[in-house]
């Protein structure tokens, strides 16, 4: 059951990895951009207002079933980790547990500023709070991969 | 206005107090590994507390709170940079406490 449910975290995060970075990197696009045929370009080309809500939806799921999981992490993996003399990848789970909860509390915030119609006097908070929330995703996303490398699935 | 000035308030209050709650252990309650239940002091032989719900606790009340009673004309007058400045302090601030693990 523990282990179905970290195959599903581990999926929505991958699906909310890729929507809010598609989200911050069109955010971080100049309007004026030229027209080009390269991936890159047409990566940032995206409606990044449409992406507001899914992201906010799946940071929660995620940290739904990250919540779920955690005290299997603290009785299964964590003394592993100290068993190992592994601190730092102890420290990079302690920093996932802050960045999760900032992200978690920023969602309101995050949100109220891709509601349409956008004012533009929100614009770099608008931007900021998107990679914020962006980096909180890759750093939880690495470290919990990072993690299952480590003590592997048999959670 | 379409942007919400208390989500912004509630979220900027939140943040500042989940900081101050993991740095102070102000845990609004405990989860006891040994017996998987929730509560605020236990025996020994309930295990290891897990904080963190507590302090995630902490601040989504906290935060409500102060979105709550701060006065409509005080939530307008938010400058829109504190929405992302005080968050990334926050961040910065928990890598910093963190930081022994990597030394």
């Amino acid at each position: 059951m523990m282990t179905a449910l970290l195959i599903l975290h581990g999926l929505l995060a991958v699906a909310l990895l890729g929507a809010v970075t598609h989200q911050a990197l069109a955010a971080s696009a100049p309007r004026n951009e030229p027209r080009t045929r390269s991936f890159f370009t047409r990566f940032r080309k995206t409606d990044a207002g449409a992406y507001g809500t899914p992201v906010a939806i799946l940071f929660v799921l995620v940290m739904i079933a990250g919540a779920i999981l955690y005290p299997r992490y603290r009785l299964v993996v964590r003394p592993l980790l100290q068993t190992l003399d592994l601190r730092a990848a102890n420290g990079a789970f302690e920093l996932k547990e802050h960045f999760s909860a900032l992200g978690l509390l920023l969602l309101p915030a995050y949100w109220s500023c891709w509601k349409q119609p956008l004012e533009p006097a929100y614009d770099g908070a608008r931007l900021w709070l998107t990679w914020i929330i962006a980096l909180t995703v890759w750093w939880n996303f690495v470290v919990g991969q990072l993690l299952v490398s480590i003590k592997g699935l048999g959670v | 206005m379409r942007t919400h000035p208390r989500l912004m308030l509630f979220s900027l209050a939140a943040c500042a107090i989940y900081t101050l709650a993991y740095y102070f252990d102000w845990s609004l309650f405990r989860y006891y590994l040994g017996t998987g239940t929730f509560g605020l002091s236990a025996p020994a032989s309930a295990g290891a507390p897990i904080l963190w719900y507590g302090w995630l606790a902490t601040a989504v009340l906290g935060g409500a709170v102060v979105a709550g009673i701060t006065p409509r004309s005080w939530t307008t007058r938010l400058s829109p940079e504190l929405a992302w400045l005080i968050p990334a302090v926050a961040m910065l601030a928990a890598f910093m406490y963190e930081l022994r693990w990597f030394l």
